[in-house]
């Protein structure tokens, strides 16, 4: 319980973080830091644990990032039309779903395997960013599925970025789970008091 | 874990996410006025943090760099002052000439000035925040338009108490009525989804294919759909294409979004 409530708070740390990184030159590259933990959890946390991390994780990021166009009349008392362009609450699906992807793989990261999940972080990510470009290509008009070098970059780019941080992620928040009492990877910890 | 922990914590969840996807409009403004207001504390100390590092670098200029900057800026202030005086009169003159006519008096704006405090850290939408809300005097529904003194900004978005999110006219779901200097062209600015820079370019679409636009020409605010005034700068041509049906250009916005720090907000206008 308290390493969950450490992820969560490092969770929202790192979305509050992400806005004061910019872009990376020269395509516009996103670095995604909240999935990435997100996806460390779903390797340390049971799978009830893995659903809570995915619901707030999804929940903060579509509180923060919807765009919602609302048309009010001429003297703005009623509501005409509401132009949603991502529901509330899609980020949370996406996450449980590649959480649980993710969970699938945590046998293997108990015994102290590292690498396949770090890939595996890089490869949700871009499929996230995908997925919200599918997304909201389907809700702007018209519907045009432009897939050029630039878009291929913001998708694959944070994917790449998200792979390259993730095992220093890893290495730290095992550290932290280490700290807190928490056995993220049991088998190894077996192996080394042999 | 036990398959009926499995069971009741998959139920759990499946019955939290189904609330809140089933969310109207106004349940879902409101959580993200409410996130926003909850993480704005988050932000400002971020952003403070950010510009004192900003500052410290700064500092370390040399003093006769300092004293240089220092003296242009003194310079500047008495041009602009002695402008804003002629200005003044000019405006009377003007009131007292629309009088004169019985034209309908212009409307004066007025403006909150605002600093951003964080940029949108997703991928596909080019959103700011800034340190103003309702309390400051926004406008809680939004819509209203953000600009600088280089040209036109964005307008707000979700308001909360003390922030608000703008979204930028680089951002594809900002549309903005324009019309080209010195012509009779009109059209509507939208942000491009991605570009071969780290922020997306604007393009100025529905032209006319024989607008035959040349570089440079400013491209204005036209007033059309009651959001944004007239005559607000957004930027200048690049290039004109004629296309199949219509034509369109390529804009250099007027205000540089990656160093934008302070903004205003038309909070309402005196008649």
């Amino acid at each position: 319980m308290m390493f969950f409530a450490i992820l969560l708070v490092t969770m929202f740390a790192a979305l509050i973080g992400e806005h004061f990184i910019g872009p990376l030159a020269p395509h516009g590259v996103r670095v995604l830091l909240m999935p990435m933990i997100m996806f460390y959890g779903a390797l340390a946390l049971p799978l009830p644990g893995m659903l809570a991390l995915a619901f707030c994780g999804g929940l903060m990021w579509d509180a923060l990032h919807t765009n919602m166009a609302l048309v009010w009349s001429a003297d703005q008392t009623q509501l005409l039309d509401v132009n949603v362009e991502v529901a509330l609450g899609w980020s949370i699906i996406v996450y449980a779903l590649l959480g649980a992807l993710l969970n699938g793989f945590r046998p293997l990261f108990q015994r102290g395997r590292w690498d396949i999940h770090a890939l595996l972080a890089g490869l949700g990510t871009a499929l996230i960013v995908l997925l919200e470009y599918l997304m909201l290509t389907f809700r702007r008009e018209p519907v045009v599925f432009v897939f050029d070098q630039e878009i291929w970059w913001r998708i694959g780019g944070a994917g790449l970025v998200a792979a390259l941080l993730a095992p220093l992620f890893f290495f730290v928040l095992n550290y932290v789970a280490f700290l807190s009492g928490y056995e993220s990877q049991p088998a190894r910890g077996t192996a080394r008091s042999r | 874990m036990n398959r009926r922990n499995i069971i009741i914590s998959v139920s759990v969840f499946v019955l939290l996410t189904g609330v809140v996807l089933t969310r109207g409009p106004h349940g879902m403004r409101r959580l993200q006025s409410g996130f926003l207001g909850m993480i704005s504390p988050f932000l400002k100390s971020g952003s403070s943090l950010e510009k004192k590092y900003r500052e410290f670098r700064e500092g370390l200029k040399k003093l006769d760099q300092l004293e240089q900057e220092n003296g242009d800026l003194k310079v500047r202030n008495k041009e602009l002052s002695t402008t804003n005086q002629v200005l003044r009169g000019f405006e009377a003159e003007n009131k007292q000439l629309r009088k004169a006519l019985q034209y309908r008096e212009s409307t004066i704006f007025t403006l909150t000035p605002a600093r951003i405090i964080a940029r949108d850290a997703s991928t596909w939408y080019n959103k700011i925040v800034i340190d103003r809300g309702f309390a400051d005097g926004l406008d809680p529904k939004g819509d209203q338009p953000v600009l600088t003194e280089a040209g036109l900004v964005g307008k707000t978005t979700v308001v909360d108490d003390h922030t608000a999110t703008v979204v930028l006219i680089a951002d594809e779901t900002c549309k903005v009525a324009a019309n080209v200097e010195g012509t009779r062209e009109q059209g509507i600015v939208k942000g491009e989804r991605a570009s071969n820079q780290a922020v997306p370019g604007i393009g100025l679409n529905f032209l006319s294919k024989q607008a035959g636009l040349k570089p440079g020409q400013n491209v204005l605010t036209s007033g059309a759909g009651g959001v944004f005034p007239s005559g607000v700068l957004i930027g200048t041509v690049k290039e004109f294409k004629a296309r199949e049906l219509d034509g369109h250009a390529s804009i250099i916005p007027a205000v540089d979004f990656t160093t934008l720090e302070d903004v205003f907000v038309i909070v309402g206008k005196t008649k």
